[in-house]
């Protein structure tokens, strides 16, 4: 066994892999980017090599300073982990130049997977099902036109590199491939620099289900069953779990079969994911689509199910060792489910977030587990990939680990960074789930229909949990010592009333106006009868943040509050909401000053501004496009006017941040009005 | 606790969940719950017809005026809040005038605004006091002064209580040129009348802000001109604002409104001299760690149930730390410094009965925190002194003597709050009212009175049997009760707080979870004027 290994990665993975490495007493070395300097992973490892600046291509995918770190720390080996240079083929001969060795497949399983056309055809070749469509290299447009049109429509239109859904396209009809094509070309290639597509038939009701395989160097493989991942959003993973409600064991014997078939034909070795795609309507029928040659982020379910760590499997097979296991060894215990915790913000269609970490929690508890990444008080980027944390829960059946997925994620808190928390909450608890019918497009068709969670119903209780925290925190004011400067409109008998604006993602502005002292407030919102609030205990928690045990209409509860600057966070059990206090409105002045103003709606990078002061723009005009995690987002005039203001290219703008403000010119657009209509005589 | 210890976190022995905390927790609520009631209550101001009428003219009702003066949110340490009730007929809540020391413009300012929906905001005898008092606040901690100014002068049925004495309505403008001489500014806004007397109001002030078609500045309304000399003049023509500010001169500024009269108010706070520095080292408050809710359970709800006062003191202090000063000498009195709010303090406060010892410990305590530039607050709860032959034989009386002088000859700020009992001399030693601390407050069951009312009874008692008994007759056990009850009744009604507060004996009855506040705002109030050189150096008792 090795004594150093170097963990090429960062985030919940590298922190995962640290962990085995630590309980098998191999030294760890983590890498990191300017940006992850007090990165969670960093801390965990017993030394850190910084790697080069953020951007990952001068990091992270840098294969020359992955290996000079690799050298300078004395490692034998390195862990890809999930994505970055973990199933680059460059980057595996790099590694066996520098006799350095690489955790993971040969180079030549890595290229075979690794091109999703040349991969299908030789695992159509060794019998194995696989889904009706075209893949030839270099297929030009015209050919994935007649490719579409001989597989019959729906079709999806995929990247050849690369995966975990960039670049992939559904397309209904002929008229809607052109579109496709040109934007999953420049997906593809802005992501994987390689622009290759080809074509594959769309199953109706699809399911996810890949099978998990472990081969050593010896001929000897096993599965470790399957996973079923078919919660997916926008062919991103949400909820994976095992088994498979789906699968008849008869079903299941054949594809774990099929399974351990694409890993021969591959020759592989290590651990590695053969993924399928199935239809709920034949459940007995699976195609192959296609082989993940490194662990998957879902792999805790495995691990959960099998009581195996897989990272330590790994690392024998890496070393050299024999596969001690035989498939009879492998017992798979109850179920298990994983929910992937994204920094995204479902009522602002997943929109990537970011932001301090004010107050983290992570669940805890039997059949628990949490891979994570984050660490209380730190900044998230959003450079990376938007997945924070996975949490795990096993059960006896799936119902039990349903039941404790969900409460678990009750339990965590992550407030400062808006995640998916509550949307998975949500999606868990829908009947159709609950019974195990799922598909690749149920979180798809729920988005459609509206039904992303819903708007918090529990605004005046948010209000008044707000309330409670802001007269506590002017209880004691820091920077000063004049009890005068707590501005909580003490009153010897009823206090001051002092009224605010909240207003969140799905609301339109709130008022609320308080009376009272913070261990009983009075809150009223928007004009309705007063609740009364009682605070019946409290403790400083995280960063400016308090947790509350509060009272009101008829049920004690706790709650958690940090505040942000104008942000607002505010926690009850499963839900987390983000709100923004409005200033106060001043006598005299006007509250529609800045009804042009243009916020960013998440923390990123200014990539494009097509506008300049002074510009005079229409309804719709594009006026910044701001890049963070990888996805563009473009903001748009909200109405005519000439622009007053806006951000510089190269700009890092927060949340909410004022990119850019549109002043209505009433005057100017009348004439300009009528200067058009005589011009072209309508 | 041993000497040499330094800051000391309290560590409370009191059990939460014991059945005595509960009791006392549920009737200080009680207690509590009553007290808020009576300031809803009083709050109102005068009756609804007075105050719709008040508002129909497009004036703002005082309390209104006071939070528009006031910095948003910022807190106001009212004074008196229930002074007049259960007199006058309950006519006139509050003694229909506010008072309070407030924040304008980031600074401490104290404000008297007449309540004009009570008997047209005239002055009843209380309401005299009330001003003089709040005057007096103001001069002690050297506080700018803000009238908003809407009465009918003195109230007239009860003049002879009203105008001629030394401390009646003259004295207010008395006060407002000795404060003014003495740098203390004087800004009044007529927002309502100023006839008679009270015109000398904005008259006496620095600066004068009148309210157009609203305030009026007379010496002689329209009905007692007409009756004088037979001269019909409307009272806008007579002593309006608009006449005032382009004619007499008497105001400075017009404003259109009440709120755009208060807005230039705040404008001429901003333009005062910067107040003077601190005149001690404050520093970084903190909250205490003892949950200061918990001082319901921790009161106890008989006054003449002993408690460690302690528990008092550390759910009121920053950090719930207190350090305290011969702490094994004359324990019956605690001395200990602390920080309330970041101010420095020195608490004096009553475990017991006051011996020698505990006396001549509270007169070095109070001479080292004049030194030392520490405020002082006084935790009152003191059945006395103690009596008997050998401590008369002791010297009780000069020992006492020396804390009494100490007492009053101390130039820091003292702050009073009666927690518990407020007895004979001991009132005298913890600095009560006649010892002018800057403030001074009751809890809800604080009880104040020369004696308690069982043992004024028995005093009585027992000079009425001795007559009886010389003169040879018999008093039956029936007779002696029957004379005691109506006694102990009247002492038990007397020695009540709202008894107290009533009559301006105190500057408010406080809820004791508001102690910690209402000390810190009275800190930063008294914080304003600066300290005299001491002039005597510590006596070691």
């Amino acid at each position: 066994m090795f004594d150093t290994v170097l963990v090429a990665n960062r985030g919940e993975i590298a922190v995962r892999i640290i962990a085995t490495l630590k309980r098998l007493g191999i030294r760890s070395v983590a890498v990191y980017s300017d940006e992850d300097e007090g990165a969670r992973h960093v801390r965990a490892a017993d030394l850190a090599v910084r790697v080069g600046a953020t951007p990952a291509i001068e990091s992270y995918l840098s294969i020359e300073r992955v290996l000079d770190a690799a050298r300078a720390s004395g490692a034998q080996a390195i862990h890809p982990g999930y994505g970055f240079l973990s199933e680059n083929a460059e980057f595996v001969r790099a590694c066996e130049r520098a006799e350095i060795v690489f955790v993971g497949p040969s180079v030549e399983s890595v290229e075979m997977m690794g091109d999703k056309i040349r991969a299908k055809t030789a695992v159509a070749a060794a019998g194995i099902p696989v889904v009706p469509g075209r893949a030839a290299p270099d297929m030009d447009d015209g050919d994935l036109a007649r490719a579409a049109h001989e597989v019959g429509y729906p079709v999806l239109v995929k990247p050849s590199a690369g995966g975990g859904g960039k670049g992939m396209r559904l397309v209904n009809s002929a008229d809607d491939l052109a579109d496709a094509v040109v934007s999953a070309r420049r997906e593809s290639a802005a992501s994987f620099g390689d622009d290759t597509l080809f074509i594959e038939r769309y199953l109706e009701s699809p399911r996810h289900i890949e099978v998990q395989i472990l081969a050593d160097n010896f001929g000897h493989a096993i599965h470790l069953g399957e996973r079923e991942c078919s919660l997916q959003r926008r062919h991103q993973k949400v909820v994976e779990e095992a088994p498979s409600p789906l699968l008849s064991d008869r079903t299941r014997q054949e594809i774990t079969a099929a399974a351990l078939r694409v890993g021969q034909a591959a020759r592989y070795r290590g651990v590695g994911t053969i993924e399928f795609i199935a239809s709920s309507l034949r459940p007995d029928e699976f195609f192959f689509m296609e082989m993940n040659t490194r662990l998957q982020v879902e792999h805790p379910v495995t691990e959960m199910l099998t009581g195996l760590d897989l990272v330590e499997h790994q690392l024998r097979v890496a070393a050299g060792e024999p596969l001690s296991l035989q498939q009879d060894d492998v017992h798979m215990i109850g179920h298990a489910i994983e929910a992937r915790i994204y920094a995204e913000d479902p009522s602002r269609d997943f929109l990537p977030t970011g932001g301090d970490v004010l107050v983290l929690r992570e669940p805890r508890g039997e059949g628990v587990r949490v891979d994570s990444s984050m660490i209380g008080g730190a900044r998230l980027g959003t450079t990376y990939d938007p997945l924070l944390a996975k949490v795990i829960a096993h059960g006896s059946d799936r119902d039990e680990a349903l039941s404790r997925l969900d409460r678990a994620l009750a339990e965590m808190v992550t407030l400062g960074v808006v995640t998916n928390t509550a949307f998975v909450r949500h999606l868990l608890a829908r009947a159709d789930v609950r019974a195990g019918q799922l598909d690749t497009n149920l979180i798809g068709r729920m988005l459609e229909s509206g039904d992303s969670g819903g708007p918090d119903e529990e605004i005046a209780e948010r209000g008044a949990a707000y309330a409670v925290a802001q007269l506590l925190a002017l209880q004691t004011s820091p920077t000063s010592n004049s009890r005068f400067d707590v501005l909580d409109g003490w009153r010897m008998g009823e206090h001051a009333r002092t009224s605010f604006s909240l207003v969140n993602a799905q609301s339109e502005p709130i008022s609320i106006e308080v009376a009272g002292a913070w261990n009983r407030v009075q809150v009223s919102t928007n004009g309705d009868s007063p609740i009364e609030v009682r605070c019946m205990q409290w403790q400083p928690v995280g960063v400016g943040a308090k947790e509350l045990l509060l009272t009101m209409n008829g049920r004690a509860s706790w709650m958690l509050v940090a505040l942000d600057g104008p942000h607002i966070w505010i926690w009850r059990e499963g839900s987390t909401s983000l709100w923004r206090l409005l200033a106060p409105a001043r006598p005299g002045a006007s509250n529609a000053a800045h009804d042009g103003d243009v916020r960013s709606p998440m923390p990123g990078l200014v990539i494009d501004v097509g506008v300049h002061v002074g510009d005079h723009v229409s309804p719709g005009d594009r006026l910044v496009v701001i890049e963070a995690m990888k996805m563009e987002y473009t903001l748009a005039a909200p109405h005519a006017g000439r622009i007053d203001l806006v951000v510089t290219q190269g700009d890092q703008v927060v949340l909410d941040e004022v990119v850019a403000r549109v002043a209505r010119e009433p005057d100017v657009g009348a004439v300009e009005g009528v200067t058009a209509k005589t011009g072209e005589t309508s | 606790m041993s000497e040499g210890d330094e800051d000391v976190t309290w560590v409370s022995a009191v059990d939460t969940r014991g059945e005595e905390y509960l009791e006392n927790h549920r009737h200080q609520e009680a207690l509590v719950k009553e007290l808020r009631a009576r300031l809803a209550l009083s709050a109102l101001g005068g009756p609804v017809t007075s105050r719709e009428r008040h508002v129909q003219r497009g004036k703002l009702l005082p309390r209104q005026r006071v939070e528009s003066l006031l910095d948003r949110a910022s807190a106001f340490l009212e004074l008196s809040p229930l002074a007049g009730s259960g007199l006058y007929d309950d006519e006139a809540p509050g003694a229909g005038i506010i008072t309070g020391v407030g924040r304008v413009g980031g600074r401490e300012v104290l404000v008297v605004a007449n309540d004009a929906t009570v008997k047209g905001g005239t002055y009843y005898p209380l309401t005299v006091k009330k001003h003089l008092r709040a005057q007096e606040v103001a001069l002690e901690n050297r506080l700018p002064c803000i009238y908003l100014v809407d009465s009918g002068g003195a109230y007239l049925p009860l003049q002879d209580e009203v105008f001629p004495d030394r401390d009646h309505f003259g004295r207010i403008f008395f006060n407002q040129a000795r404060m003014s001489a003495r740098g203390i500014a004087q800004i009044a806004a007529v927002l309502g009348s100023c006839t008679a007397g009270g015109a000398y109001v904005p008259a006496m002030s620095d600066e004068v802000v009148i309210v157009k078609n609203q305030g009026t500045i007379f010496l002689g309304g329209p009905p007692l001109v007409k009756a004088a000399t037979g001269e019909v003049v409307d009272a806008e023509d007579l002593g309006g604002g608009l006449m005032h500010a382009r004619v007499s001169g008497v105001a400075d500024h017009l404003a259109d409104d009440d709120q755009h009269a208060l807005r230039i108010v705040r404008r001429i706070v901003g333009q005062l001299a910067a107040p003077l520095p601190t005149p001690w080292v404050t520093s970084e408050s903190e909250d205490p760690r003892l949950s200061p809710a918990e001082l319901y359970g921790v009161i106890a709800r008989d006054s003449r149930t002993p408690s460690d006062v302690r528990e008092v003191i550390g759910r009121l202090v920053d950090g719930s730390r207190f350090q305290e000063f011969k702490a094994l000498f004359g324990p019956t009195l605690v001395t200990c410094f602390a920080h309330i709010h970041g101010q420095p303090v020195g608490i004096v406060a009553n475990n017991g009965v006051l011996f020698a010892e505990s006396a001549l410990k509270g007169a070095h305590f109070i001479q080292l925190c004049d030194q030392r530039r520490i405020p002082l607050v006084f935790l009152q709860n003191i059945t006395g002194f103690m009596v008997g032959r050998a401590y008369e034989e002791g010297g009780i009386a000069k020992h006492g003597a020396k804390m009494v002088n100490a007492v009053a000859s101390a130039r820091v700020p003292k702050l009073t709050v009666v927690i518990g009992g407020s007895f004979g001399a001991g009132n005298y030693s913890m600095c009560g009212r006649a010892y002018s601390p800057r403030f001074l407050w009751m809890w809800p069951g604080a009880r104040i009175s020369v004696m308690g009312g069982d043992q004024a009874a028995a005093v009585l008692a027992t000079v009425r049997r001795d007559q009886f008994e010389s003169r040879g007759e018999e008093w039956s056990a029936q007779d002696e009760e029957a004379f005691k009850e109506p006694i102990r009744q009247r002492y038990e009604d007397q020695g009540s707080a709202y008894y107290s507060t009533a009559r301006l004996w105190d500057d408010g009855v406080i809820d004791p979870l508001d102690t910690r506040t209402v000390l810190a705002l009275a800190l930063s109030a008294c914080a304003n004027a600066p300290l005299a050189e001491p002039a005597y150096g510590v006596f070691r008792m």
